[in-house]
């Protein structure tokens, strides 16, 4: 049993490395290099819920750099993570008539009605990481991939057993639905690896604070070294919080795992010593890129998907000095550090 | 109540200074001509950035654009009607007046019970008196510790604020709950005269409230409680419990924005607590139509449809929603500031 079990992990270890390195060759893959796309003359609304975090503020600046190197006019809207603000901005931006809308993240619950009433208007409605029936295509990273990749890098660095944190507090915004519950598919397979209940919840703002805080806090509940082996999170901004908690706490073997590639988390899987083990990093400014790329192509007549995936990398210790870097490079050409 | 300081506050509220007190009564009419720039310069301002949006702005002038701001308005406004109706009730002094700091936090917790009634399957009767018993408790709340206690208003709801928001989290797990009922169906998507429901409720909640508040005696008595409370005590108003009641209706009014909220958003959210500048705004903004510097009905939805306006024509003109904030909170500072200078010494004390 325990022989099989080490062959099992071996296997995995080396699945999720070879992942990784298939991956990281297909950094950076732009759509528009073949075809001359054109938004000229076009209004295109823009929607995100709030910017405060890399990955939204990269996403929205990326649509809109490629909506005026497409020669189109945004109308750019920040909802600040207010709801209310958001659908008020879309129940205008419906009025204003605009060419097409992209909408940006939020919660779906929310957002259904409105969208489907953008289509009523017989706006063409595109969505980047917002998976709905009602938008002609959604731009995203292969969340199922991402999902599974994280979950299973996880599995292999436990050893296939021991107890995990999991921040769950946004099953309602649905990339983390589709991350989380693969996750726990893959968990099926290993019976040995336990999620501790109840459940964390993470939250927006103070989200690094509240993380710190709640791993401390079941860090103290489960003194004894190696009781708690992983923390999951369906982004990557709690992941800082338990990161520094580990640390604090003197608990290094308890590993932190998250989903998005903020410059900050990277830094801290390249760093030998950090708690932190992976992260999947996706490319939220070619992801903006590609939605608008896609609205062109379907105002020009030509036929959209109804989803396109931009390539993620899984950034873990052992690749992280070769994957990380262009991660970093790039965000530094952004000005976020 | 005594003979004497019914006289002396009698005297106060006097119509002014005896023959020969020559000083006072030039102040006096310096502060009046200063109280009447202050409101025309203010209201001038108003127009100026409505004639602007309606002249540069596209589809401004529409009336589906209108009717859409009201409908976005409502929530707000429902708010700023119970805020203001606490600053009535207790006072317009910015410091030691009446003030409601819990309403959106209020508001937040309301809508989390009713939308966690409303999952849990009960019929929308009994989750809407869940939604408003909840309101009127927290309003209750505020009542005792202003009232009974005498913690300053400022104070006291700052606390019940972070009551309200810790009971919501504790409730919500700050989490998107989802809700649906025939009642929120209604609301989200009847309409009638081509006005839809929201936009109904703000119109027939503001109706209400201005009959109550400009043409019942109970109004009258509320501006009396709030404006000068010893000589309204000596008129034989009770005062504690005038503005108990200013606390309670604000949080009924926070309960029914809370239910108008759920239906706009078909769930109840996280975050509520960020209405409260708008709320107060409105509020402030709102004295700037009234003679005597004080919240009106009329003047408060009037500055709760021009904050809508303000988001909406920028939006239309493509501006930055990033100013809509600072503006909001630029507008705040302005008025305070040239109310408190309109009303002289006294109102900075």
């Amino acid at each position: 049993m325990s022989n099989e079990q080490s062959r099992s992990h071996s296997i995995l270890k080396a699945a999720a490395i070879a992942l990784a390195a298939a991956c990281s060759f297909q950094f950076v893959i732009s759509a528009a290099q073949a075809e001359e796309l054109s938004l000229k003359g076009k209004r295109i609304g823009v929607s995100i819920v709030g910017t405060d975090h890399y990955w939204d503020l990269m996403a929205f600046r990326g649509i809109q750099d490629e909506i005026k190197a497409l020669g189109g006019e945004a109308i750019a809207l920040d909802a600040g993570r207010k709801d209310q603000q958001q659908i008020a901005q879309l129940q205008t931006l419906i009025a204003q008539k605009p060419d097409a809308i992209v909408e940006v993240l939020g919660n779906l619950e929310v957002l259904n009605p409105w969208l489907a009433k953008i289509r009523e208007a017989e706006i063409p409605l595109f969505t980047v990481d917002t998976a709905t029936p009602h938008a002609i295509n959604n731009t995203t990273s292969n969340n199922y991939n991402i999902g599974a990749e994280i979950a299973l890098q996880m599995v292999a660095d436990m050893g296939g057993k021991g107890n995990v944190l999991v921040f769950n507090g946004f099953y309602s915004v649905p990339v983390c639905k589709i991350r989380y519950d693969q996750m726990k598919y893959v968990l099926t397979s290993f019976p040995d690896v336990k999620i501790v209940e109840p459940e964390l919840r993470d939250v927006i703002p103070n989200t690094v604070q509240a993380a710190y805080s709640n791993v401390t806090d079941m860090l103290t509940k489960s003194p004894e070294k190696g009781s708690l082996n992983a923390v999951w999170a369906c982004w990557d901004v709690p992941q800082i919080g338990a990161t520094q908690a580990a640390e604090a706490a003197g608990r290094p073997e308890l590993k932190t795992y998250g989903i998005d590639g903020s410059p900050e988390v990277i830094k801290m899987v390249m760093d030998e010593n950090s708690p932190a083990a992976a992260v999947a990093a996706q490319q939220p400014y070619e992801i903006g890129k590609t939605s608008v790329q896609n609205v062109a192509k379907f105002l020009a007549g030509q036929k959209v998907p109804p989803f396109t995936f931009v390539p993620a990398v899984l950034i873990n210790k052992e690749n992280a000095a070769v994957t990380g870097k262009p991660f970093l490079e790039a965000a530094e050409k952004a000005g976020v550090k | 109540m005594t003979a004497t300081t019914m006289k002396s506050t009698v005297k106060a509220a006097g119509a002014g200074a005896a023959p020969g007190e020559k000083q006072p009564r030039v102040q006096n009419t310096g502060k009046r001509i200063g109280t009447v720039a202050v409101r025309l310069g203010a209201i001038a301002t108003f127009t100026l950035i409505l004639v602007y949006f309606a002249l540069f702005a596209p589809g401004f002038l529409s009336s589906f654009n209108f009717i859409n701001v009201v409908e976005q308005s409502a929530i707000l406004g429902v708010l700023a009607f119970g805020m203001a109706a606490v600053i009535i009730g207790g006072g317009s002094n910015v410091t030691e007046g009446g003030i409601d700091l819990s309403i959106a936090a209020n508001m937040g917790l309301c809508a989390a019970v009713f939308a966690t009634m409303l999952q849990a399957g009960y019929p929308d009767t009994v989750a809407v008196l869940a939604g408003i018993a909840c309101g009127v408790a927290v309003g209750a709340l505020n009542a005792v510790a202003v009232v009974g206690l005498g913690i300053l208003p400022l104070l006291a709801t700052l606390a019940v604020m972070n009551i309200a928001a810790g009971a919501e989290l504790t409730l919500t797990q700050n989490t998107v709950v989802g809700a649906t009922s025939p009642l929120l169906a209604f609301l989200v998507s009847g309409s009638f005269l081509g006005i839809s429901t929201l936009a109904w409720c703000l119109i027939l909640f503001s109706l209400v409230i201005l009959v109550f508040i400009h043409k019942t005696a109970f109004g009258l008595r509320l501006y009396a409680v709030g404006g000068h409370p010893e000589a309204a005590r000596a008129a034989g108003i009770s005062v504690p419990l005038h503005v108990s009641f200013t606390y309670l209706f604000s949080g009924l009014c926070a309960a029914i924005a809370g239910i108008l909220a759920v239906s706009r958003l078909s769930a109840s959210t996280p975050g509520s607590g960020e209405m409260l500048l708008s709320v107060l705004a409105a509020a402030l903004l709102g004295t700037v139509f009234s003679r005597r510097l004080v919240p009106t009905i009329g003047g408060t939805l009037l500055s709760v449809l021009f904050i809508g306006f303000l988001a909406n024509g920028f939006q239309l003109l493509n501006v930055s929603s990033y100013w809509v904030n600072g503006v909001q909170g630029a507008l705040i500072l302005l008025v305070v500031a040239v109310t408190s200078f309109a009303r002289g010494p006294e109102a900075s004390r």
